[in-house]
């Protein structure tokens, strides 16, 4: 196989015909002492389906985030739609983030608020100001909303709190809430390592049904080689930050990225590490720039936060 | 259809359909039923406001009845040296005893009060009413009965602060027992630990830290309130200041006031070093104890495995505990307490509760009584009201992930540490000295007062709320206004009605004993019907004042369920 011997070398293929919608040149990104990313370089032709495949720590949310200008650069440029993402604030920032759909994977729905309202959240960027409540957006987005609800099978329950939906459930409202920027291209960070094998496999099917369905541009990180060789089209591999593969999924076996990931590992323990990973079907593994999985319970009052000292260690 | 979705799923061609299929939006009878009643004490407080005559002419008016006034007091006067070394350490001393009481005996309450550890639903109940009762009984009106009870001195002062203290302390002791996390002490109990075992080992390592907390704060909260005992004859600060406003002597009055809000400050300084120094999880070794035992030349020796090392940390913690144990032994000699008191109390204690019962009206018909009930409620709406609307802009202003800046965020956190260490008892008495304003300046130092509060109370509700869901609106391009009312207000609405009610609550305390120094209410009346000797009509007051309270608390939890 040619392609595996030069894994840093783009893939070959039509894909490359069509024009890029994300280029990554040359990114390198620290926090403090860690290296999240280390010149790494990507590109995304329009329909692409990309997996970023890679151990906890190896950057996956890291280059996600850069997409969305959630993070900034140390070196090097992203460019997402023709617009260099580093260099936006304000207004066109906000512009492009509603173009590119993001899916977290703690979901990170508003717990309190209805589903449809975390689903019309997604066209905050469309309305001027902020928004309390539903009657505060036009009817033609809350039709839309629905739409979205009914399209990720959740319509029955549009006015069901947020939080008190199953995991599976709440990752659909997340996609929902994504497709109501009616965005180009769509970003998902781990969608199903919180989620049981067969929440998992719906959320998969639907991200990549509606990805072909509205000609969507998908970029989705996943841990797991199984699972990234089944559904994606491409596989981009990080390792400690850079980019140690990058290759279409066609023809390719689990056996292959393993040789990959052996060769490009330089000591046996990291090895073992990807074994036990790949192995692994299903795993919650925070990654360092993300925030850990909160507890849930929002503390019901009161007298209790006063008394917290959480305030006087800051 | 302007919208594109049409364009991206050519198989719906109807975006009526969805909404013709999905449910109908119903909202549930008793979430109306909470949103009217809600709506109503919003419309009392605003009707509350008009009642209190809070207005922009009425304010520049009293504020040249100020600058009058401070042309006659002329230079503030402050009393002799030694005379205000006693009174304050008097003062600190007394209120900490209080506290300290308080603390050791909400321990066992806590312990069966809390869910998790109550030995019976029987047990809960009763742990928690006698809470509720205590936190209930202003504790001028216990230092009031302490008095007639016990001889002068500082022993009514210590057990009104410490049993009204209970109250509030033992809910959030328990409170805290609730929240541990249970693994330990199954492993202690798996391991054939006893009941007492699991308290101290399981139990008390994981509140700790936020009981030292609680003591702290309410230490501060009774240091502040304490001045009002003054007026019902207990020692200290705030008796000579009563008489100095008394005798008409303000400029003595209003220095004694000044030491008073001094020491506030500093007791809040105090306690937050405490705390730091107490619940930081990593020391710094940068502190004034360490630097201090660096300089004695202290350093961390390991001598021998079987005795834990005298490490900088447990070198430090030593000292500040033996510190501690020094001022708690000064506060008991200062207060000079007289112990006989305990034994001779008991045969005072029928003829004491028979001057309280049955109670009554006194001279005063029911209507007048209840008017004035009505006016402190009203005081207190008022004020809550206010305190809401300037809370909700600085306290949000105060949260990290709110404030545009840093720098705004630390502005207002000054703001909001500024306006806690007013007491606003002094407040609310300069106020009244200074404009002769009755209920509006109370209301106005009760709304000042408040803001001290709720602003902190929101600020760090809204710090805890999920970070994630407003990264996803930052994400899907909303501006920084629409992820705090989309995400971030929502996440902590149920922690601002908490917080509101709590604050109407204290609001409604605090605009009883706001009477007695002439701030409007039912509280002028509490103060003449305890020195008039009316002890029926006491108990009247405290019924009165009773059901208020309960009624908000009922209030506030019914509202806590149904804005989950």
């Amino acid at each position: 196989m040619p392609g595996l011997t030069k894994p840093l070398q783009p893939p070959t293929g039509s894909a490359l015909a069509a024009e890029p919608v994300i280029t990554v040149r040359g990114v390198t990104k620290t926090f403090g002492e860690t290296t999240a990313l280390k010149n790494a370089s990507l590109t995304v032709a329009r329909g692409e389906i990309v997996v970023l495949l890679g151990l906890s720590g190896s950057g996956k949310s890291t280059l996600l985030r850069h997409l969305d200008g959630l993070d900034r650069p140390d070196t090097g440029t992203v460019t997402v739609l023709g617009a260099t993402v580093s260099r936006l604030t304000g207004r066109p920032l906000r512009a492009l983030r509603g173009r590119v759909g993001f899916v977290f994977q703690q979901f990170e729905l508003v717990g309190p608020l209805t589903v449809l309202e975390n689903v019309l959240t997604g066209a905050l960027f469309r309305v001027r100001g902020p928004r309390l409540g539903l009657w505060g957006y036009r009817r033609e987005l809350k039709l839309a909303a629905l739409g979205h609800l009914e399209r990720v099978g959740l319509l029955a329950h549009a006015y069901q709190r947020a939080d008190t939906l199953s995991g599976g459930q709440q990752q659909r409202v997340g996609i929902a809430r994504a497709l109501m920027q009616n965005p180009d291209i769509l970003l998902a960070d781990e969608p199903v390592a919180s989620l049981d094998p067969e929440s998992s496999a719906q959320v998969m099917a639907l991200i990549r049904e509606i990805a072909i369905d509205s000609d969507l541009t998908v970029v989705c990180s996943l841990h797991q080689v199984d699972l990234a060789l089944s559904w994606g089209d491409r596989i981009v591999g990080l390792r400690h930050g850079e980019v140690v593969l990058d290759t279409s999924t066609q023809g390719l076996s689990k056996q292959n990225v393993m040789e990959i990931y052996g060769r490009v590992t330089t000591s046996t323990g990291e090895l073992d590490a990807i074994e036990t990973e790949i192995g692994t079907v299903e795993q919650n593994e925070p990654e360092e720039p993300v925030e850990p999985d909160e507890p849930d319970e929002q503390d019901e009052l009161d007298l209790q936060t006063f008394a917290s000292a959480r305030d006087n260690r800051r | 259809m302007t919208l594109t979705l049409d364009r991206r799923r050519p198989g719906q061609a109807d975006a009526e359909a969805p909404a013709q299929r999905a449910p109908r939006y119903r909202a549930q009878p008793e979430k109306i039923a909470a949103g009217l009643t809600l709506l109503a004490l919003v419309v009392a407080s605003v009707l509350s406001l008009i009642s209190v005559d809070i207005s922009l002419p009425r304010m520049t008016a009293s504020w040249e009845n100020a600058a009058r006034f401070f042309d006659r007091v002329g230079v503030i006067s402050f009393p002799a040296p030694g005379e205000l070394l006693y009174l304050t350490a008097l003062t600190v001393g007394l209120v900490l005893l209080g506290t300290l009481f308080a603390a050791f005996f909400s321990v066992p309450l806590a312990w069966l009060a809390a869910a998790n550890t109550s030995p019976g639903r029987g047990w809960m109940g009763l742990a928690r009413f006698l809470g509720v009762l205590a936190r209930s009984v202003p504790d001028v009106v216990l230092a009031m009965v302490f008095v007639l009870m016990f001889s002068l001195g500082t022993l009514p002062g210590i057990l009104a602060i410490g049993i009204h203290s209970i109250g509030m302390i033992s809910k959030m002791f328990a409170d805290a027992i609730e929240q541990i996390d249970e693994g330990p002490r199954l492993a202690i109990r798996a391991a054939g630990g006893s009941r007492s075992q699991e308290f101290f080992a399981g139990v008390l390592p994981q509140v700790l830290p936020s009981w030292v907390a609680t003591v702290l704060h309410r230490n501060d909260i009774n240091l502040r309130g304490s001045v009002i005992l003054g007026y019902v004859g207990v020692a200290g600060l705030g008796l000579e200041m009563s008489y100095a406003f008394k005798s008409l002597n303000y400029s003595l009055g209003l220095g004694i006031a000044l030491v008073i809000f001094a020491l506030c400050v500093v007791m809040e300084i105090v306690s937050s070093a405490v705390r730091v120094v107490m619940l930081g999880q990593a020391p710094t070794g940068r502190g004034l104890g360490d630097r201090l035992l660096r300089r004695l030349g202290v350093t961390g020796v390991t001598a021998d495995a079987s005795h834990r090392p005298w490490t900088y940390a447990r070198v430090r913690n030593a000292v500040w505990g033996m510190l501690f144990v020094l001022i708690v032994v000064g506060s008991v000699w200062i207060c000079d307490i007289n112990w006989g008191d305990f034994l001779t109390v008991w045969s005072y204690l029928p003829e004491t509760a028979a001057k309280f019962w049955p109670p009554s009206f006194g001279s005063y018909t029911a209507p007048v009584m209840l008017a004035a009930m009505g006016e402190t409620i009203a005081i207190a709406l008022a004020a809550t009201i206010l305190t809401i609307v300037a809370s909700i802009v600085v306290g949000s202003l105060a949260a990290r992930n709110v404030a545009p800046s840093r720098r705004v965020r630390s502005g207002m956190r000054l703001v909001l540490v500024a306006i806690r260490g007013i007491p606003e008892i002094i407040l609310a008495i300069v106020l009244i000295v200074v404009t002769g304003l009755g209920a509006q300046a109370g209301t106005i130092a009760l709304a000042i007062g408040g803001i001290g509060l709720l602003g902190k109370l929101l600020a760090d509700s809204l710090e805890e709320v999920k970070p994630g869901p407003e990264q996803a609106l930052t994400a899907a391009g909303a501006t920084r206004l629409q992820v705090y009312a989309g995400a971030t207000v929502p996440q902590g609405m149920k922690a601002l009605v908490g917080h509101s009610f709590y604050m109407l609550d204290t609001n409604i305390r605090a605009a009883t004993i706001l009477g007695l120094v002439g701030g409007g209410g039912v509280g002028y009346y509490l103060l003449n019907a305890g020195q008039g000797s009316r002890y029926d009509l006491v108990t009247t007051i405290v019924l009165m004042i009773l059901v208020s309270v309960l009624l908000v608390e009922g209030l506030a939890v019914w509202m806590r369920r149904v804005f989950r």
